[in-house]
């Protein structure tokens, strides 16, 4: 390794100066290091005969890598490279050309690196942002580029797949089935009738209906046609097959970013508290610009510090704790946990209410309409904005240590936010499918309530679709109203409530989960419109430029960091969950509800899945025999066995890394403890000598 | 062999990209700004050493509580001044590009943290390095008692062989385990 060479140097520096009899303070344990006047005596002595054990396993692996990892001034390192080269005699060819290409390797994945930060979106904002704010607020707006990318990518997929199919084959193509059901389950007028008023335009470009709803925006205008005669293409395998796809491809994504941030995390053991000596040596952020960045952040860091050291006293004060207070305590903090799922569960109950009216009062035109129909993503709005308030003052009478108040609000908003969409998309089914109960008088004809819902996937289409616009009207109308004003009254006005109330902060956690929300109604409702990821992306590219306005222009630096590797990993938990929870709609959607007989792809079928048994009989025989063959028992087990093996053979890899680790580091103890016996002789030694001289020359 | 005032030779750039971390586009930055704070007689002579103080006016390093002691480390001045030429100025940005490795930054923050150049970190090192994260003014400093108190822990954590200091190696142990340290030592012009 590198720093070999420089202790292999040091040491023979050394010099023990304890027999000249320094008084006091020089521990006899201690080594020091003689300032030597030699001029370069910082520098590395680099071994100029390398081992010939490391000349073997690093010659081959071209010994430039070496030297630009050797930590040596400019005219060194050419030097050594000069001997290097003369020192290369005779090289068969086959070292020679594996030479060539792993420098040819090394050029080429330099000129990629280089085009690859040419074509990274937004880089140069983000580093302002972490310069000034910090690695938690950049982390913040690193996840939401990442949600831009991914949503982009998937909405060229479905593009590919499904829309452009579409359009091309619109007038093309002959239907799937010719069957017909009941009259009345095939009645479905999406088109408006007469003159429309103008500002009913509007109103349904917010709400998705009138000219919005029969487009290419929603499931319903889809058809089930398949070409046959040139090209085979069937739209409705495709469109199925497409959504399945997206969402494995979205979970693939999130692994694989996980997994960057996991093997660190996993490192790392995690991040403890009062790490001090992280935090001092690692905590500087040398790209840090301006005066006012760097003073921000030793205030940053200073306040950590505190932070940390107020924790251990307030730790060593809890353990000291009695009985009695011990149980207070706890009996508080179980009580209060019931207080904020009480609270939890009444939003959950306001949002059904909610949504239920807004269903039974759909059929109303106007403002009020569009009240009714945005009134489940009011309440859920609200809900989300007062009960994690709510959480935080249930929090300060907790007193659980500061770290863990973090993580325990934000696995309540967590849990706030997704399960109180899930209770909306509750209500919805349980309108739909008559509460799954199909003899009830509205469901019997059509398995599912026809006369509310004549195309229920367009409706459900287009309820997402509002949750999404309506996310967006929120934070536009939050940043105009709210936070502007607020900046612009706290720096006009000297008061003291204005310096109370203060700038805004940035708050990571809460933007974080805002934006695994919106991530999530994107996938709940990406099956039944099909263009929303599109959406979805503009949106999250215009909340990108608005949180960064507000950052810059209205917010003042959050003084408790927000540890930014850790926080990576746990934002993709969170997306995982969201994840979840839409694959699960996504899953019942296509086998259990019967699909609408009036509109869509699916039209004839009995369910969304049954068209892949259908077409699968299409395929060839040798086709079918195949795939039987890797459904059947046959193969699936041998195959289960392999990866128990593999994952087997990785779980015993990782722990013996982590033996070694522990075993080094008893290494370094061990020599440590030599180090100080070898002083000890040798100051025995000489005092020995001492010893010896003075009673010789005492003598004489 | 030196660099003269206005461009890089072909077979200098590409012996430069091999023998530090910095992509072509970067080599060429860093010569231009070094350039620009040359003055004009300075310009035509080969391999000129910049003072610190005009080195310290770059904005990347200007407002760096660590800017002397960065200086100090790269320079190969015979006065020890923190005068760097441009070879000494590639090797400071090489060692905070976004590509070097691991060994390579913790190797030099350890030098940029031993404030006495003795090849420890001792208690004096380490109250001088707190206090250049913490900031210098008074309302910012850790009180005495904190202060005591923080390098006792981390001479407890870090410290393995007991010897009341940080060595190389015990520094580098510590640095492996932070996952944030490879791109917060960057410098990028």
């Amino acid at each position: 390794m590198a720093s070999e060479p420089w202790r292999q140097g040091s040491r023979e520096v050394y010099d023990y100066t304890e027999g000249n009899g320094y008084p006091g303070d020089q521990q006899s344990l201690r080594l020091r290091r003689v300032s030597s006047r030699v001029s370069n005596q910082n520098y590395p002595q680099f071994d100029w005969n390398p081992p010939p054990a490391e000349k073997n396993e690093e010659g081959n692996r071209g010994q430039p890598r070496d030297l630009r990892g050797s930590p040596l001034p400019m005219a060194l390192k050419r030097a050594v490279r000069q001997v290097q080269q003369m020192q290369v005699p005779v090289v068969s060819s086959r070292e020679s050309w594996k030479r060539k290409k792993t420098k040819s390797l090394r050029k080429f994945k330099d000129n990629a690196r280089g085009c690859r930060s040419f074509f990274t979106l937004w880089s140069k904002s983000l580093q302002k942002i972490g310069g000034n704010f910090g690695g938690g607020v950049q982390s913040y707006f690193l996840f939401l580029r990442f949600l831009v990318v991914l949503n982009f990518v998937s909405f060229l997929l479905i593009a590919g797949f499904v829309l452009i199919p579409s359009i091309v084959f619109r007038s093309v193509g002959d239907s799937l089935v010719n069957s017909t059901g009941p009259k009345e389950c095939m009645d479905y007028d999406p088109n408006p009738q007469g003159l429309v008023v103008f500002y009913n335009y509007f109103l349904n470009l917010l709400s998705g209906t009138g000219f919005m709803e029969y487009s290419y925006l929603f499931y319903g205008y889809y058809n089930n046609t398949t070409v046959e005669d040139r090209n085979f293409y069937n739209i409705p395998l495709a469109y199925l097959f497409t959504a399945i796809f997206y969402f494995a491809f979205c979970l693939i994504c999130i692994i694989a970013r996980m997994g960057t941030a996991a093997r660190v995390v996993v490192v790392t053991g995690g991040s403890a508290v009062g790490n001090y000596s992280m935090i001092v040596f690692t905590s500087w952020d040398y790209g840090c610009l301006g005066d006012r960045a760097t003073k921000l952040k030793q205030k940053n860091i200073h306040y950590r510090l505190q932070v940390d050291l107020e924790e251990e006293s307030i730790k060593k004060r809890a353990a000291a704790l009695t009985l009695c207070q011990k149980i207070v305590l706890y009996a508080l903090r179980v009580s209060m946990c019931f207080g904020s799922f009480g609270l939890i569960i009444a939003a959950f109950y306001g949002i059904f209410v909610a949504t239920d009216f807004s269903q039974k009062r759909s059929g109303e035109q106007g403002i009020l309409g569009l009240i009714f129909q945005y009134l489940p993503s009011i309440v859920i709005t609200a809900g989300n904005f007062l009960v994690p308030l709510l959480c935080d003052q249930i929090a300060l009478i907790e007193r659980y240590a500061p770290s863990t108040t973090v993580i325990v609000a934000l696995l309540r908003a967590v849990f706030l936010r997704l399960v109180s969409l899930g209770v909306l998309l509750f209500t919805l089914w349980s309108q739909i499918t008559c509460a799954g109960d199909t003899k009830k008088k509205d469901c019997t004809l059509c398995q599912y309530n026809y006369k509310l819902y004549p195309c229920w996937e367009t409706r459900v289409g287009q309820e997402m679709y509002k949750l999404t616009l309506f996310d967006l009207l929120i934070n536009i109308v939050v940043l105009v109203l709210v936070e502007f004003p607020r900046r612009m009254v706290v720096d006009n006005w000297s008061s003291k409530l204005a310096q109370w109330v203060g700038r805004q902060e940035f708050v990571v956690p809460a933007n974080v989960l805002g934006l695994v929300y919106g991530q999530t109604v994107v996938w709940t409702g990406a099956l039944f419109c099909p263009l929303l990821p599109l959406i979805n992306t503009i949106k999250f590219v215009l909340l990108f430029y608005f949180k960064k306005i507000t950052l810059f222009y209205n917010c003042r630096p959050a003084l408790k960091t927000f540890r930014s590797t850790t926080s990576t990993f746990f934002f993709l938990v969170v997306l995982l969950f969201g994840w979840g929870l839409a694959t699960v709609v996504m899953v019942y959607s296509l086998a259990e509800i019967h699909p609408s007989m009036g509109c869509g792809p699916f039209r004839f079928f009995p369910s969304m899945w049954s068209i892949v048994p259908t077409s699968f009989y299409n395929l060839s025989e040798i086709t079918q025999e195949f795939l039987f063959f890797i459904g059947s028992q046959a193969f699936s087990i041998p195959l289960f066995v392999l990866s128990c093996v593999v994952m087997c053979y990785f779980i015993t890899l990782a722990s013996v890394y982590g033996k070694s680790v522990a075993m080094l580091r008893a290494q370094l103890k061990l020599e440590g403890r030599d180090k100080q016996f070898l002083v000890k002789q040798i100051e025995e030694l000489s005092r020995q000598h001492q010893l010896l001289k003075h009673t010789a020359g005492a003598h004489d | 062999m030196g660099t003269t005032a206005s461009q890089l030779g072909k077979d200098l750039l590409s012996e430069y990209q091999e023998l530090t971390f910095l992509t072509k586009q970067e080599i060429l930055l860093a010569h231009k700004r070094f350039t620009e704070l040359l003055t004009k007689d300075e310009k035509d002579l080969p391999n000129t050493r910049v003072p610190a103080e005009r080195i310290l006016t770059l904005p990347e390093l200007k407002s760096n509580p660590f800017r002397k002691r960065i200086c100090h480390v790269f320079s190969t001045s015979e006065q020890k001044d923190g005068s760097l030429t441009f070879e000494d100025f590639l090797d400071l940005l090489s060692a905070f590009s976004d590509s070097a490795t691991l060994e390579i930054k913790s190797h030099y923050a350890f030098r940029i943290f031993d404030f006495d150049d003795d090849g420890t970190l001792d208690c004096g090192d380490l109250e001088k390095l707190v206090n250049c994260l913490t900031g210098e003014t008074d309302e910012t400093r850790l009180t005495t008692e904190e202060m005591r108190q923080l390098i006792n822990n981390i001479l407890e954590e870090s410290d393995i062989d007991k010897d009341g200091t940080v060595n190389l190696s015990e520094f580098q142990h510590v640095i492996s385990r932070s996952p944030d340290f490879v791109s917060s030592f960057k410098i990028v012009l």
